[in-house]
């Protein structure tokens, strides 16, 4: 753990109870203050899971097997359920890709941000108002018809400024997003996403973002991690990683994202093949099999992760060489 | 000419509140055999109505939609008893539009024999081509939906689609499911097989890059609406509608990086309730051009350049 840095996940390993099967594999990862990191995957890379491990909600049968989460000194895997609620919202808060399984569907908007309040023991005259600018900030029309209003009363993009508002109304100092745009139009994502920018600056709150889409990080974070069958195979600056990415997979995906310059029916660039699943890629490189630079010993063993400056890549043959 | 809507209305009634949803106000869209109509707007716009109507699932209240001059419903009433049908639909979402307790074979064949249209004995043979036409291996024919992968369902749908034999396919956002290295795939897929069947496609999508790589000729809906139509190069090279401008200026652009501010330059609110259309221009309440002139008039397409039409005073 660097000096610097808020959060710091260390060799982070989760699998199922029951039959264990690897899901998510010597993860390692830090946050420094007022950073923002995304993490790019697809599905079933492990993204979310490492994600839900750092504030203890894995849903059931997945459990930590191996690492540590170190937020401020303290190690969360470690903490008991009191502890964790004392630091879930208050310290760290997170929204997720559909609001409403944050929202209470049956609560007057008002009440339930009041709730939050109350819940973590802060409840007094200012209360009130302290939910009524926060509301304003995040862009929610008329505050006062907004507290009356049940959630259902919002639309997909509104609820997701809701959300938000909610996971900022105790100040946490880092926010974990698990693709809160994905089901949006592209407009209103564009919203969501200088939304987020402008109270992060404001706050200088740290922020990790997981996505599917780098499109969506390029000018939101500052670090990138690239997850592929439940490892991080690349990691560095948006700089670094969009301009000279280094693993074949982070080179892939990038050239499989149709350009807004040139013609169209040119064919797209594609990565042949489906992703491992991380329990089945045992001692090779989970990218070896869809990869057109792998060679016979991408097949029989774990690349290391080798780090130089600001950037890391776990690959034998990356690309601009070793 | 193969495919014309003409002057296309849809209302839906909403019997509780005893409200009217305006879902298409008046769509009128000429497209020839084997080109692709790329259809883009918010979600509320219309674009899956439209698609609903063109595949005769619902019928308009007004105006009339016909392929190659006979009615669409007419034609697709006609397609159980004849050889085939004209039009087919792909949905978004692979893992729901499949019956997941029926094999893949299954699903395939289904179409061909209600449909009629080899002899029985070439069944199993047609659904092995229709297979191998979509890129799959053959051994999935046993296979439940649940075993395949997002990528390989939405082929199989893809390949449901073709078996009826359709001239034109109806695809609504049929990658936006997909994970990315995945989504250039089907988008391949989907220009092969354009070429070697002579397709017409109708892709609706919100997402402009996918808009932009299939399409010959585009519309921009917004509230039931056109307001922007014409070549592929016209309408996304160059924007005259404000509306389109700002899809345009959305875009997530992976080549512009580490620059939080181009987040702030967007356009600002939603569509609004299609039950109470705003006056004038539908657009004016979240237009940067707005004028006062734009409240009152209700804007129609117009001709700017050659084909390139737009409904917009200010364009």
């Amino acid at each position: 753990m660097t000096q610097s840095s808020l959060l710091s996940v260390k060799d982070l390993g989760i699998s199922t109870v029951q039959d264990p099967r690897t899901l998510v594999n010597q993860v390692s990862f830090d946050i420094g203050l007022g950073e923002a990191v995304g993490v790019v995957g697809e599905s079933g890379s492990g993204k979310t899971l490492s994600a839900l491990s750092i504030l203890g909600l894995l849903p059931r049968g997945v459990e930590v097997v191996s690492g540590s989460v170190t937020f401020k000194d303290k190690n969360l895997l470690t903490l008991d359920t009191e502890e964790l609620r004392n630091i879930r919202g208050n310290e760290i808060a997170m929204i997720y890709q559909d609001p409403m399984t944050a929202l209470n569907p049956v609560m007057k908007l008002g009440k339930q941000l009041l709730e939050v309040i109350a819940s973590h023991g802060g409840i007094n005259d200012g209360s009130q108002n302290q939910v009524r600018v926060l509301l304003l900030e995040v862009g929610i029309p008329d505050v006062n018809r907004a507290m009356e209003s049940y959630p259902h009363e919002f639309s997909g993009g509104m609820r997701q400024r809701i959300m938000i508002a909610m996971a900022l109304l105790l100040s946490p100092q880092l926010l974990i997003a698990d693709e809160p745009t994905t089901a949006l139009d592209v407009t209103i994502q564009q919203q969501i996403l200088a939304l987020v920018s402008e109270a992060r600056k404001k706050r200088n709150m740290s922020m990790l973002w997981i996505t599917h889409d780098l499109g969506v990080v390029a000018n939101l974070v500052d670090r990138l991690n690239v997850m592929y069958a439940g490892r991080i195979v690349e990691s560095g600056t948006v700089e670094e990683i969009f301009r000279k990415p280094k693993h074949p997979y982070t080179a892939g995906l990038l050239s499989s994202l149709p350009t807004s310059t040139g013609t169209n029916r040119e064919r797209l660039t594609s990565i042949s093949g489906v992703p491992e699943k991380p329990w089945l890629v045992g001692n090779s490189c989970g990218f070896a099999a869809r990869c057109s630079r792998a060679q016979a010993r991408c097949h029989s063993e774990i690349p290391l992760t080798v780090t130089t400056d600001s950037s890391s890549v776990a690959c034998f043959f990356p690309l601009g060489g070793n | 000419m193969s495919l014309e809507i003409k002057d296309v209305e849809k209302l839906y009634k909403i019997v509780s509140t005893d409200t009217v949803i305006h879902a298409l106000n008046g769509i009128d869209i000429s497209l020839p055999a084997g080109k692709t109509l790329g259809i883009v707007g918010e979600s509320g716009c219309g674009k899956s109505t439209l698609a609903r109507l063109v595949t005769g699932l619902e019928t308009p209240n007004r105006g009339g939609i016909t392929w190659k001059g006979s009615p669409i419903h007419d034609v697709n009433k006609g397609s159980f008893s004849t050889k085939k049908s004209v039009v087919q639909l792909v949905f978004q979402d692979p893992y729901s539009s499949l019956n997941p307790r029926q094999r893949i074979g299954d699903a395939i064949s289904e179409i061909i024999t209600v449909h009629n249209l080899v002899a029985k004995n070439m069944v199993e043979t047609r659904v092995s081509e229709l297979l191998s036409l979509v890129g799959l291996a053959d051994d999935l024919k046993n296979r439940y939906p649940h075993q395949l992968s997002g990528g390989q369902r939405q082929r199989v749908s893809i390949a449901r689609a073709l078996a009826a034999e359709p001239n034109l396919l109806v695809l609504d956002e049929p990658v936006s499911a997909l994970d990315v290295s995945v989504r250039a795939e089907v988008m391949n897929l989907l220009l092969d097989l354009r070429a070697k069947l002579g397709l017409t496609y109708i892709f609706i999508s919100h997402d402009l890059a996918m808009i932009r790589y299939i399409s010959d000729l585009v519309a921009v809906m917004y509230l039931g609406k056109i307001v922007e139509f014409g070549s592929w190069e016209q309408v996304i090279n160059d924007p005259q509608h404000p509306y389109t401008q700002a899809l345009i200026q959305a875009m997530p652009d992976h080549t512009v990086i580490g620059n939080p501010e181009s987040l702030a330059k967007t356009l600002e609110g939603e569509v609004p309730d299609p039950v109470n259309l705003p006056t004038g221009c539908a657009f004016h309440l979240r237009c940067v051009k707005a004028t006062p002139a734009c409240a009152v008039a209700a804007q129609t397409l117009r001709e700017i350049s050659s084909n390139h039409l737009v409904a917009c005073m200010e364009a």
